[in-house]
C-alpha cells in the first residue's frame, strides 16, 4: 500500500468518524430506565490510586446487591446495578456521578473511598436531592441530607480509644498524618480528647500523601520516645510507614502505633510480621465473631479468592447496601424517590457483621467501636469491644454545633 | 481575504451553529445533559488556547494546567466567599486560620475575580515565559521547565492548606451571580454562557493565527534564528503569545469550576495537562478551531468508552492516541486537509496535466535529500 492510498483510507475512516458524532451526541441523551426493575449506581474507582481499596469495595456492594436479588430481590423487583469507574480523579467523579443520577435514574448510588471524591459528588447530589451511601470512616463536620454516612466518624473511634491508650501506655503522643483535611480533623478532635484525660502531644507532623520516606520521622520519634504513636497515615504511605518502623526495630511493645486508618488492606501489603503488636481502632475487623460476619467472610472468600480481606470499610459497603434494601421494603413500591428512601432508612437497625447498626437522624451511623491488636498472620485481636453502640456525633469537635434532622444546628 | 481565512471563517460558523443550535437540539434542551457538554466545550477553550502556543509559536507547553487551575480557584474563591457569608470558609476552620488570609480578600468582588482569573495566569506565564525566552531556551527544554514549574506549584497549592484547601480543594461553592442573574449550572442558559465563551475564544485564536502577529510566530517556529535576523525581537513575541495562551487557559479554568461546582488540585496535575496536550494533538495544533473540536470529540469519545467498557476503557483511549501520534502526525485538521488536497488534486488532473509546474522544487540532483 502506498502512503499515499493509506492516508486516504485513513482519511475516509476518520471522515466517517466525524460524521458518527452526532450519533454520540444522541445516544448519550437517551436515558436508560426501563423495566421493572431498580436502577442503583456503583461508583468506586476500579483504576488508579485508590483501586486497591476501593475495588474492594464494590466487590462487596456488588456481592450484596446479587445477593439480594438471588433471594428474589425487593417487592420481587430486581436491584439493577449500573457500574462506573471514576478512576480516581475528582473530575470524573462528578461527571459519573452526574451519568448515574441524572441519566440512569437511579434511586440511590453508593460510592468513593476519598473525602476529596465524596465532595466532588455532593453538589450534584444535592442538587438532584438524590442519596449517596458513603461506606468510609471521614473526618465529620458534614451534614449533608442527601449522604448516607456508614463509616466512622472521630468521637466513634476514638472516645474510648484515647483513654484506654493513656492507661495502657502513657500520656505522651506523637501525631503523624498525612497533610489533608481528614488526619487534621482526628487530630483536633484528639486534642481535645488529651486535655480532657491529662495526654498531651509531644511532636504534630504531616507527609503529603503518597509520602514514602519516614527516615526522618522515625529518627524523631527515636529522639521524643513518645509513649503512644498516634497515626493517621493512609493507603500507600501507610504502609511504607509500618515496615520502615519494624526496620527500624522500633518495639511495639514500648512505642506502640495506634492507627484510625490501618485495615486488614494494610496489614496485607505490610506483611504480617511488620504490623504484628501494633493497634487499629475501628468498628469492624474481619475476625469479629458473629455468625453474620462468619457469612460476609464466608461468602467474599468464595467470590473472590481465598486470599482476599474484609475490612471495616467493605464491610460498610456492604450492610449499606442491606439498609437500602431494608429501607425500600418499607415504602409503597409506587413511591421509591431518593427522599422517601432516606425518610425510611431514619431510625433502621439491621444486623450487621460488626453488631446492630441503627441509621441516626443525621443520617450517620450508630456503630461498635472495638480496639484490635495486629497478629502476625495478617488479623487482629479484638481487645477491646465497646459495652454499647456509640452514636455519631459529627461536630463533636466543634462546641454548639451539632447536626441533626433538619440539618447543621447552631447553638 | 486569503483562501485560508475564507475557509477558517466558513468552519467556525458552521461550528458556532452546531454547538448553539445542533447539540442543544439533538439533547432536547435536556439542561443536565446540556452540563456535561458544557464540560468538554469549557475544555475545548484549554486545547484552543495550547494550539496558540504549540501550534502556532512551536512552544510546547507542558505546564498549561497550572495556569488553567489558577483561572479555577480564583472562580471558586470568589463562590466559596459568596457561601461563606460573613464567616470564614469551613476548610480555614480545621486548619486553625484565624483570620481571611489578605489574599482573599479581594475575591469579594466578582469584577476582581473576572480580572484576576484571566491576569494572574497571564502574569505568571508572561513571568516564566520571560525567563525562559530572554534566555533563547527553545525546544524540548520548554516543556521541562514549564512541566517543572507545574509540578512545583502543584505542591504548593497542596501543601498550603488553610489557603487553597489542600487535597480536597475548594469545595462547597455558591452558584455565581452576575448582575442578579443567578446562574443555574444545569441550566440552558449556562450552556449558551459557556458555548458563547468558546466562540469568542476561537474567534479571538483564529484572529490572532491570521494577523501579522500570527504570521511572525509562524516564522518564529520555523526558523527563530532567521527571524531575528530579520528583526523581530523573537522573545518578545514569544512571551505575547505565552501570555495571552495562559490567560485563555484561565479562562477555561473559571468556566470549569463554574461546571462542576468545585475547584480542585487534580486540575492541576501532570496529567491533566498531558490530556491537554492530547486533544491538542488529536484535534490537530495547527489550528485553534481544530484543537477545540480535538478537546470536544475526545471527550466526547471518553464518555462513550467508559460507558460501555466500564472497564479498561482508559487502555482502549490510550492505543487511540498512541495511533493518531504515529499515523496523524497533524492530527484530523491534517488528514481533512490531506482528504481535501487529494481529492482536489485528482479533480484537477483530470482536466489538466501539471498546471502549476513552476511552483514545483527542482529536483535534488545531488542526492544530499533533507
Amino acid at each position: 500500500m502506498k502512503r499515499r492510498d493509506f492516508l486516504s483510507s485513513v482519511g475516509a475512516v476518520g471522515t466517517a468518524g466525524a460524521l458518527s458524532a452526532p450519533a454520540l451526541l444522541t445516544t448519550i441523551g437517551r436515558a436508560t430506565a426501563q423495566g421493572n426493575d431498580i436502577p442503583v449506581g456503583l461508583l468506586f474507582s476500579l483504576t488508579g490510586a485508590v483501586a486497591v481499596v476501593e475495588s474492594t469495595l464494590h466487590d462487596a456492594a456488588l456481592m450484596a446487591i446479587e445477593e439480594i436479588n438471588a433471594a428474589g430481590g425487593v417487592h420481587g423487583r430486581q436491584l439493577r446495578p449500573i457500574i462506573e469507574d471514576p478512576a480516581s480523579d475528582p473530575a470524573t467523579y462528578a461527571d459519573r456521578a452526574r451519568r448515574l443520577m441524572i441519566r440512569d435514574k437511579c434511586v440511590s448510588v453508593f460510592g468513593s473511598y476519598t473525602s476529596a471524591s465524596r465532595q466532588a459528588v455532593l453538589p450534584v447530589t444535592e442538587q438532584r436531592s438524590n442519596l449517596y451511601w458513603y461506606p468510609t470512616l471521614y473526618e465529620g463536620r458534614e451534614c449533608s441530607r442527601n449522604v448516607m454516612y456508614g463509616g466512622a466518624v472521630p468521637n466513634q473511634q476514638q472516645d474510648e480509644l484515647i483513654p484506654w491508650a493513656i492507661e495502657n501506655f502513657g500520656p505522651r503522643f506523637y501525631m503523624i498524618g498525612n497533610n489533608y483535611v481528614y488526619p487534621k480533623e482526628e487530630n483536633n478532635y484528639c486534642k481535645t480528647l488529651l486535655a480532657k484525660h491529662g495526654g498531651e502531644v509531644v511532636h504534630e507532623e504531616y507527609v503529603p500523601l503518597g509520602h514514602s520516606d519516614f527516615s526522618s520521622v522515625i529518627n524523631r520519634i527515636r529522639a521524643e520516645e513518645p509513649d503512644v504513636i498516634f497515626a493517621t497515615v493512609v493507603g500507600d504511605s501507610d504502609v511504607a510507614f509500618a515496615r520502615q518502623y519494624h526496620a527500624a526495630e522500633l518495639d511495639p511493645a514500648r512505642m506502640p502505633v495506634v492507627s484510625l486508618t490501618r485495615s486488614e488492606v494494610e496489614v496485607k501489603a505490610i506483611g504480617g510480621e511488620a504490623a504484628a503488636g501494633h493497634f487499629s481502632s475501628a468498628p469492624y475487623f474481619m475476625g469479629t465473631q458473629t455468625p453474620e460476619n462468619e457469612r460476609f467472610v464466608e461468602s467474599y472468600k468464595s467470590r473472590y479468592g481465598a486470599d482476599q480481606v474484609t475490612h471495616f470499610v467493605s464491610e460498610a459497603a456492604y450492610f449499606q447496601v442491606y439498609q437500602f434494601k431494608a429501607a425500600l421494603e418499607k415504602l409503597d413500591p409506587a413511591n421509591i424517590t431518593p427522599e422517601t428512601i432516606r425518610d425510611a432508612a431514619v431510625g433502621l437497625t439491621l444486623t450487621a457483621p460488626q453488631g446492630e447498626v441503627l441509621i441516626d437522624e443525621n443520617l450517620h451511623t450508630h456503630l461498635w467501636p472495638k480496639i484490635g491488636q495486629w497478629q502476625s498472620n495478617g488479623q487482629a485481636e479484638v481487645l477491646l469491644q465497646s459495652q454499647e453502640r456509640v452514636a455519631p456525633l459529627p461536630y463533636a469537635a466543634y462546641e454548639g454545633q451539632t447536626c441533626t434532622g433538619e440539618g447543621l444546628v447552631r447553638a | 481575504m486569503t483562501t485560508r481565512l475564507f475557509y477558517d471563517l466558513v468552519a467556525l460558523v458552521i461550528f458556532a451553529l452546531v454547538i448553539v443550535l445542533g447539540v442543544p437540539a439533538l439533547m432536547g434542551f435536556d439542561g443536565f445533559e446540556l452540563n456535561t457538554f458544557a464540560r468538554y466545550l469549557a475544555l475545548g477553550i484549554a486545547s484552543l488556547a495550547l494550539a496558540l502556543s504549540w501550534g502556532g509559536a512551536g512552544l510546547l507547553n507542558l505546564g498549561q494546567a497550572a495556569t488553567f487551575g489558577m483561572g479555577s480557584y480564583a472562580m471558586a474563591m470568589h463562590l466559596k466567599l459568596k457561601a461563606s457569608g460573613d464567616g470564614l470558609p469551613d476548610f480555614m476552620g480545621w486548619n486553625n486560620v484565624p483570620e481571611l488570609p489578605l489574599i482573599w480578600v479581594p475575591f469579594h468582588s466578582l469584577g476582581f475575580t473576572l480580572l484576576a482569573g484571566l491576569l494572574v495566569p497571564a502574569f505568571v506565564g508572561g513571568l516564566i515565559a520571560m525567563f525562559m525566552f530572554r534566555a533563547r531556551i527553545a525546544g524540548v527544554f520548554v516543556a521541562i521547565i514549564t512541566l517543572a514549574f507545574l509540578v512545583a506549584f502543584q505542591l504548593v497549592v497542596i501543601e498550603e492548606q488553610g489557603i487553597t484547601g489542600g487535597q480536597n480543594g475548594l469545595t462547597g461553592l455558591a452558584p455565581l451571580n452576575v448582575l442578579g442573574w443567578s446562574v443555574d449550572t444545569y441550566g440552558v442558559g449556562f450552556y449558551y454562557l459557556v458555548a458563547g465563551c468558546l466562540v469568542t475564544a476561537i474567534t479571538i485564536g483564529l484572529y490572532l493565527t491570521h494577523s501579522k502577529f500570527g504570521l511572525i510566530l509562524r516564522a518564529i517556529r520555523e526558523d527563530a534564528d532567521r527571524t531575528r535576523f530579520l528583526g523581530y525581537n523573537v522573545a518578545n513575541y514569544q512571551t505575547v503569545i505565552f501570555c495571552i495562551s495562559a490567560a485563555l487557559a484561565g479562562w477555561a479554568g473559571m468556566l470549569y469550576t463554574l461546571v462542576l461546582e468545585f475547584a480542585s488540585p487534580t486540575y492541576m496535575s501532570v496529567s491533566f495537562s498531558l490530556a491537554i496536550v492530547i486533544w491538542c494533538a488529536v484535534g490537530g495544533r495547527d489550528s485553534v478551531l481544530a484543537a477545540a473540536i480535538g478537546a470536544i470529540l475526545v471527550n466526547l469519545l471518553e464518555g462513550r468508552l467508559s460507558d460501555i467498557f466500564v472497564e479498561g476503557w482508559n487502555l482502549m483511549l490510550g492505543v487511540i492516541f498512541v495511533f493518531v501520534v504515529m499515523f496523524m502526525p497533524r492530527g484530523l485538521n491534517g488528514l481533512v486537509g490531506d482528504a481535501w488536497r487529494f481529492i482536489g488534486g485528482r479533480l484537477q488532473k483530470e482536466r489538466t496535466i501539471s498546471t502549476r509546474p513552476h511552483l514545483q522544487p527542482e529536483p535534488v540532483k545531488s542526492g544530499q535529500e533533507n
